[in-house]
């Protein structure tokens, strides 16, 4: 049982503050996803929070206990690492009951979770093996078992699918998904993806420039972002903007003139000047929408599905469109806007209207 | 015509490598006579007799080969065998203490975050740079107060502080070379840090302690300064300082004898060079190597 609860909290590098005023809870037993481009600050959170780095200012509480002062080595957490911190000259079984000999167990009843884990993680016929003689993906199972051995009530993941390749990436994100629900445990994982923030989370934190930009589920981000940042990270490919500026009962923009509906309206107020979001798949072939024109740049043949970008005047559009529609560069197209689904930002805040 | 420039081309190329090797192993043989050339007449010499040996022209090879030079040392009335004991212990003793030493500091240079860091490490260094005589004074004195003139001990605490910085720096090398996330993972796993000095660094890093414990032995080996000042009584002297005093005379030289006795000397040292070679290699070079 853990919820952590972070209030406020920020972090100094000499003069220069890499986090700033975070605030967030996280519930008993979620798996909850910090993502960011690099250098937004999702790590240092994560080594706030197993206390690899102390806190600058604010606090942090598991359940109603302030651990702002605990040593890492009392705090009851498991932590993988990015390239695996496994220990070299330990061999696969070591590796997982080191963790365990520090607790005081019993021989037998290491033994026995050691084995118990290792049937877990498929590494039952590695365990007198040293992490030299395995694979990236054993050795990120040994990370993973190592952690879970210990059955600690926070687990803390640091990208740690970053070093596999793409097949086996998906393989251990359901893998890591198992075994979330098969221990009884809190999850905070980061990773500067988003897909595997959006498949993997109950909730997701989008952080930049070491600030946390919204918290919500895979859901609430891709439908209700709240500014332009989590708009165009959520999302592949990613929503497209367009500047419109408000004339009557007009958006006059770049690629042709749309309608503005009452809910519009109410949305962007008195603002002459907003910035439309538009996902590709609110954009649609055929009559009887108001359309956004412009001219084929690039067509992506996904097998499935096409993704065509094109521009009008100075912004890039993407459309997502089944196999079978024919473009090519230089094209001059039309689509279809679904007016109910635009996104309004301002333009000089990019808050969501 | 091109077939001709061609082959020419060829042909000097081929020259060039040729020519490139030839030079590279000159070069070596120089290096290796430069070396080695020592160490043979000093082998040579020993198995000479003493009239060959203070020949004015030089012979190479012994002309009649003898082994007197050593059985004249172990027949001889200087106690040979306690000089080396001496040594062996007093050199072994400066390693062990300076590496048990210096593990802690390196590894506090190595990962603390604390401001002085850098300037505290300079500051070991700096002992380094003095000659090994500035000390001498120091040293005699400290030893006087304490007690430990004329002990093999005082010897140790002389060579340990000669040998300290060097060790210091030469093991945070390794340290640095042992990725901090297996440092943190420990941590994790709820191992206080010295224990992870322990259990984790210090296994990690172990070639390094043999490695800069050869390096401390060796040069404590060659001391001749320390024991010549620190110790009077003939009985406690180590070999290199033993060598200078029992063989050198105000007028003749036994230099047959002392070449004996210096083959005796540097043998041990040989063997120790030897037997770590490999791991003084990987040593040398952990640094420049990524992960594990």
């Amino acid at each position: 049982m853990a919820r952590i609860r972070i209030e406020n909290v920020e972090k100094d590098y000499g003069a220069l503050t890499v986090l700033h005023d975070c605030s967030l809870e996280i519930q008993n037993n979620e798996f909850i996803v910090l993502v960011g481009p690099s250098g937004s600050g999702k790590t240092t959170l994560l080594r706030l929070i197993a206390g690899l780095e102390p806190i600058s200012r604010g606090d942090l509480y598991f359940d109603d206990t302030r651990v702002n002062n605990l040593d890492v080595s009392d705090r009851d957490i498991a932590m993988v690492f990015q390239n695996y911190g496994l220990y070299p000259h330990m061999s696969v079984f070591d590796n997982m009951a080191f963790g365990l000999r520090r607790r005081g167990l019993a021989k037998l009843e290491i033994n026995e979770k050691v084995r118990r884990t290792a049937e877990l993680m498929n590494l039952q016929d590695f365990l007198e093996r040293k992490p030299k003689q395995l694979s990236g993906g054993q050795r990120q199972r040994v990370a993973l078992g190592r952690a879970i051995v210990r059955d600690p009530e926070v687990f803390l993941l640091d990208e740690p699918l970053s070093n596999l390749d793409a097949q086996l990436r998906v393989q251990m994100r359901s893998e890591i998904l198992r075994v979330h629900r098969s221990v009884d445990a809190t999850a905070v994982y980061v990773t500067h993806d988003q897909v595997e923030a959006m498949t993997m989370g109950d909730r997701i934190v989008v952080m930049d420039n070491g600030r946390i930009q919204q918290v919500g589920t895979p859901e609430e981000l891709y439908d209700r972002p709240e500014n332009i940042f989590v708009a165009s990270f959520i999302g592949t490919p990613a929503m497209c903007f367009l500047e419109a500026k408000t004339n009557g009962d007009k958006l006059l923009t770049d690629g042709g003139d749309l309608p503005l509906l009452p809910d519009h309206r109410e949305r962007i107020g008195e603002r002459e000047h907003v910035t439309i979001g538009l996902r590709p798949e609110h954009l649609l072939v055929g009559e009887g929408r108001p359309t956004v024109s412009g001219v084929v740049e690039v067509v992506e043949m996904l097998g499935a599905e096409l993704i065509v970008h094109f521009t009008t005047g100075s912004h890039t559009l993407t459309v997502r469109l089944p196999r079978g529609e024919k473009y090519r560069p230089g094209d001059q197209v039309k689509f279809g806007v679904t007016m109910d689904q635009l996104h309004f930002f301002d333009r000089d805040t990019g808050q969501a209207l | 015509m091109t077939d001709i420039t061609r082959s020419g081309f060829r042909a000097k190329s081929k020259f060039g490598k040729t020519g490139g090797k030839a030079v590279q192993y000159i070069l070596i043989a120089i290096a290796l006579f430069w070396t080695l050339a020592p160490i043979y007449w000093m082998l040579s010499t020993s198995f000479k007799s003493e009239l060959e040996a203070t020949r004015l022209d030089p012979t190479l090879f012994p002309e009649a080969p003898t082994i007197a030079n050593y059985v004249g040392l172990a027949g001889s009335s200087m106690p040979f065998f306690q000089f080396f004991l001496n040594s062996v212990l007093s050199c072994l003793l400066a390693a062990i203490v300076a590496v048990i030493i210096a593990v802690p500091a390196a590894y506090a240079l190595s990962r603390a975050k604390f401001r002085a860091a850098n300037s505290v490490g300079y500051i070991i260094l700096v002992v380094r740079m003095f000659p090994m005589v500035v000390l001498l004074a120091p040293l005699y004195l400290v030893l006087l107060n304490t007690g430990l003139l004329n002990t093999l001990f005082g010897l140790v605490v002389g060579y340990t502080t000669f040998g300290l910085p060097f060790a210091v720096w030469m093991l945070k090398g390794f340290i640095d070379a042992v990725p901090i996330e297996i440092e943190e993972a420990a941590r994790v796993d709820g191992y206080p840090r010295w224990q992870v000095l322990l259990r984790i660094v210090i296994p990690l890093i172990y070639p390094g302690l043999i490695t800069t414990g050869i390096f401390v032995l060796m040069e404590a080996w060659n001391n001749l300064i320390y024991p010549l000042t620190f110790i009077t009584d003939i009985n406690k002297q180590t070999l290199p300082a033993a060598l200078v005093l029992t063989f050198t005379g105000q007028f003749k030289t036994d230099w047959g004898g002392m070449m004996a006795a210096a083959t005796i000397t540097t043998l041990p040292l040989m063997v120790a060079f030897f037997a770590v070679q490999r791991s003084m290699v990987r040593g040398l070079t952990a640094g420049s190597v990524t992960g594990t």
